[in-house]
């Protein structure tokens, strides 16, 4: 009657059993001594968050723990695009939370309800479930864990792999080895202590073999009983299962009390420093970044105290993963970047320096250099601030704003390359960085037939922000001047700014020139104000990120739409008309700052299914996107000598497509870089570079009018 | 110790300027202000010195125009000069580069600085000769186009380094105090955030009058400068023609083309 159920106030497992009452007393001590140990470790690192400034976050805590609560228990972000690891991690976490919960449930028995109240339920129907559940838990957790030794051990990932793209491996903080001991060894002992646990489970019925409240009850913990089986064939009868139980015992108990010790000086700590992370993550940390306070005297990040509390809690979320590591246009190219070792480096900078209980001297806490621990401005100014970091991290780790933020400081002393430093100065000086007078800004409108409305003199609808390269750029000028035509055939009341508008700001402000950008921000806020118009359009994904998400913090609020999204409403109005079917086939590359910073996939791709193209997507697309290396100000920056250029990477990905006619932008800085990674790629007169604007054009022309899409002359 | 800076706000032309009405410069609505490239490096290379030395070191920079080149002086400020001051009259205005050093000389009696650095050039005026003048008015030695300074303040003299034509470098002492005009490339000059910018904005700069400086209001401006602006314009672009036909053919065009530009001395 193996698998009866029974009430019998017997069935249970008696804790401590045979225990002389000293050694109970021991296990108790060290116990304590364990929760101590961890509490400590907890308030360490407490203190070395609160040595960081204040963080602004916006309260929400129920909507944050909620959505934190959420993101742990579905595993969405570790399975996006790792499905493996997602599924092993879910068997770890799971596995994990019901033992935890198990634990917790003795714990509640016998030492709260137990004592205080004489209450006792773990017995009886209760228990056999209990030990069902945990037997199932166990075997889960294990073989979540083996998946990862598998991963580690034989998979090698190359994004496991620890080499520093930052350092020199004569470098004192080259090496990473600790690390990867340190994953080993969590593997290993959670491993350990799971089977010691079932190993333990078996002892304990062979010992108690003779007792039928165990033993009839022995297959509700199946794990337990197989073994005890295999003991019992292999020789071990009672009175060995005793003895192999006390040793088990021990083993099992202290080396799970040892685990919780180190919960906050190892790894382990993630899983309350990634839940937190997930707590305060911003949703928009990319997208708008954090202003300077008027009253600061410093600026930008110099110290790893110039960090917020939050910003210090992210570094210690990351779980070493690898997937913005992989994901980094920057470390793609060999350029000396990797966002996990930002964090990675900055972590072990506060590690060293605020964990301390005295707070050592300022010149010890700067983390610009390349000491141990510190970002070199080679590394700056490597990112293009594209955001793929960022939207991977399953922990929700922002190193967009803490990249960013050190930048501002080496702007503050110059260190930065002389052509940007030059193209700053331009943008100060003319409002644009092509160096052209303010008065030209409008002058791509002169050549067309009809004229476009000053948008400061006569009310409009539709104030189409231009931006820089829209308006100076002598490629971009034809995309441009097809849009006004298209707005023109449309019937759209539109106007423009001329000469009030200046460079929106987005990539100065990525530079991490933030007075240039309030400059910046705050003169196209008055020419806007100064003009009457309902919503804003731009062809430009960078001035439509800065003004939808950071001008609202400058008082600028307006409703803005990228071009896509009012093509494709004028399509499907009616308004413009598909004279021709396009039939061509064509890709479509996803401008970081419309795609993953704002989301819109879907107007581009639904506007090229109108003009009747065969869209086949490239492997990296939407969220997934490949930045085309223009970004975070990096087009004011010469490329590094006898370096990959990210756009070069992108159109051999894209040469990849079989009978690809046209690659497909939607961006004037990605039609600049595509367009000259063509050329460089030996791609040219395979495919074409394309506006969508100017497929938009092909399909509503008349067929003798409309050149041919695919190869061009 | 001190150094003075002596600084200029120029002018570079917008896009289709236009020449004023009186034809004696360009209309100002065409004018791109900024400071003046060479002032850069001078500023810089006295930041240099200020920031190796032992002692305290004051930088003041000066300049002479009116309440718009406030900017290029907060510039300077935003850099780390630590006093700024401008000089403006309305009789001013017309003066050339001795008048204006006339001015900067009185600036430079008044403050007893241990250098004067001024720019080799302006960007937009060219005449290269405000810091030399202002050296001849002082009876200071003065060096032009210096590329290279060693110099350590309070110290007598200063060894500097001139770049000569074939790349010849002309090395000299100098004694101190001493007028150099300072030429591009001598360092880099550092960068000056929009933060630092507009926190200059609140630094003072203090605007001196003719009066306060003893310079006598007939010394500058049109009638204190010993040049006067006749007419700024465009020269018209010459023109280049084929002459075609045969040799014979091509020979008698030439001759009347000839005949036609000079009628009255043939």
């Amino acid at each position: 009657m193996p698998l009866t159920m029974s009430d019998s106030e017997s069935i249970t497992r008696v804790l401590f059993e045979d225990f002389a009452p000293w050694a109970v007393r021991l296990f108790y001590v060290i116990g304590y001594a364990a929760i101590f140990v961890f509490l400590y470790g907890v308030y360490v690192e407490v203190r070395k968050y609160r040595r960081g400034r204040a963080a602004s976050l916006d309260g929400r805590w129920v909507d944050r723990f909620k959505a934190m609560v959420a993101s742990v228990l579905n595993h969405r972000t570790i399975a996006r695009r790792d499905r493996m690891a997602g599924a092993a991690h879910r068997l770890i976490f799971y596995g994990f939370v019901l033992l935890f919960i198990g634990t917790t449930t003795i714990t509640l028995d016998a030492d709260i309800l137990g004592p205080l109240f004489g209450l006792h339920f773990w017995r009886g129907d209760f228990y056999l479930w209990f030990s069902l559940v945990l037997d199932i838990a166990g075997v889960l957790l294990a073989g979540g864990l083996l998946y990862m030794m598998y991963r580690r051990g034989w998979l090698k990932l190359p994004k496991l792999d620890y080499a520093r793209p930052d350092r020199q491996p004569a470098d004192p903080d080259y090496d990473r080895s600790n690390y990867r001991r340190e994953d080993w060894a969590f593997l290993w002992a959670l491993l350990l202590i799971v089977v010691t646990g079932y190993f333990l489970e078996a002892a304990r019925l062979v010992w108690l073999a003779a007792r039928p409240d165990v033993w009839d009850y022995r297959w509700w913990s199946p794990a337990g009983a197989a073994l005890a089986e295999v003991l019992r064939a292999a020789g071990v009868h009672a009175a060995a299962g005793g003895a192999l139980r006390q040793d088990l015992w021990w083993f099992h108990g202290l080396a799970a009390l040892l685990f919780i010790a180190l919960i906050p000086f190892t790894k382990v700590k993630h899983i309350f420093t990634s839940a937190g992370s997930l707590m305060v993550r911003d949703l928009l940390a990319a997208q708008r970044l954090p202003r300077v306070p008027q009253e600061e005297q410093r600026v930008g990040a110099q110290f790893i105290t110039d960090f917020t509390w939050k910003q210090l809690l992210h570094l210690d979320a990351c779980t070493k993963c690898g997937r913005c590591h992989e994901v980094c246009p920057a470390r793609a190219v060999g350029a000396p970047l990797s966002p996990r070792d930002v964090i990675l480096s900055l972590r072990e900078f506060a590690n060293k320096t605020l964990e301390s209980a005295v707070l050592p001297a300022a010149a010890e806490l700067d983390v610009h250099g390349k000491g141990p621990g510190q970002v070199s401005m080679e590394t700056l100014w490597a990112c293009r601030t594209c955001m793929a970091c960022v939207e991977v991290c399953p922990v929700a780790i922002e190193h967009i704003p803490i990249i960013v933020q050190m930048r501002r400081k080496l702007v503050e002393d110059g260190q930065m390359d002389p052509q940007l430093k030059k193209t700053l100065q331009t943008i100060h000086k003319t409002g644009n960085s092509f160096g052209e007078s303010k008065r030209k800004r409008g002058a791509w409108t002169k050549s067309l037939p009809y004229p476009v409305k000053d948008a400061r003199k006569d009310p409009v609808d539709v104030l189409w922000f231009v931006g820089d390269y829209a308006s100076f750029d002598p490629r971009n000028q034809k995309v441009t001047q097809s849009f006004a035509t298209l707005l023109k055939e449309a019937g759209v009341d539109y106007g423009i700014l001329y000469d009030g508008e200046s460079n929106a700001g987005n990539d100065v402000r990525r530079v991490g020139e933030e007075g240039l950008y309030e400059v910046l921000a705050e003169a196209n806020i008055k020419s806007l104000s100064s003009a009457s118009f309902k919503t804003i359009v731009t062809t430009d994904p960078h001035s439509y990120n800065t003004i939808r998400n950071e001008y609202p913090d400058f008082g600028g609020r307006y409703e803005i739409q990228h071009y896509t999204t009012l093509l494709l409403q004028l399509l499907q109005q009616g308004r413009l008309r598909v004279a021709r079917e396009l039939h061509a086939r064509v890709t479509f590359h996803d401008p970081c700052h419309l795609g993953r910073f704002n989301k819109g996939y879907e107007a581009p791709r639904e506007i090229l299914r109108l003009l009747g193209c065969e869209l086949i997507e490239m492997g990296r697309c939407r969220s997934n996107s490949f930045c085309c290396g223009a970004g975070g100000g990096r087009i004011w920056m010469p490329d590094s000598v006898g370096l990959d250029k990210p756009a070069h990477n992108r159109m051999r990905e894209a040469a990849t497509i079989p009978g690809l006619q046209v690659y497909v932008v939607s961006c004037p800085k990605d039609l600049t870089m595509f367009e000259d990674a063509l050329k460089m790629t030996g791609n040219e007169g395979k495919f074409v570079v394309k506006e969508l604007i100017e497929l938009v054009r092909e399909a509503l022309a008349q067929e003798e009018t409309a050149p041919a899409p695919g190869v061009a002359a | 110790m001190k150094i003075l800076v002596a600084v200029k706000q120029v002018a570079s032309l917008d896009e289709d300027f236009e020449i004023r009405s009186d034809g004696k410069d360009v209309d100002s609505d065409f004018l791109i202000r900024d400071l003046n490239e060479w002032d850069d490096f001078s500023l810089e290379e006295a930041m240099r010195i200020k920031e190796s030395a032992t002692q305290a070191v004051e930088i003041v920079v000066v300049c002479v125009g009116p309440a718009a080149a406030d900017e290029a002086l907060r510039k300077c400020l935003a850099k780390g000069a630590d006093r700024a001051m401008r000089i403006w009259d309305d009789a001013i205005e017309g003066s050339d580069s001795i008048a204006i050093a006339r001015l900067i000389a009185a600036v430079a009696v008044r403050e007893a600085p241990d250098m004067l650095f001024a720019g080799v050039q302006s960007a937009d005026h060219a005449f290269a000769s405000t810091g030399i003048a202002t050296a001849a008015l002082l009876k200071w030695p003065h060096a032009a186009v210096v590329a290279h300074l060693i110099y350590t303040p309070g110290a007598k003299t200063a060894v500097i380094r001139r770049e000569l034509e074939g790349g010849v470098l002309h090395e000299m002492q100098i004694e101190c105090p001493a007028v150099l005009t300072i030429q591009l490339g001598i360092n880099t000059p550092r960068y000056s955030s929009l933060r630092s910018i507009k926190q200059a904005a609140a630094k003072p700069i203090e605007v001196l009058s003719l009066a306060a400086l003893g310079v006598k209001a007939d010394e500058v401006g049109a009638g204190g400068s010993l040049s006067r602006v006749r007419r700024m314009y465009v020269p018209e672009k010459g023109r280049a023609q084929m002459i075609e036909g045969s040799v014979t053919e091509q020979a008698a065009r030439l001759a009347e083309i000839i005949k036609d530009l000079a009628p009255g001395d043939a």
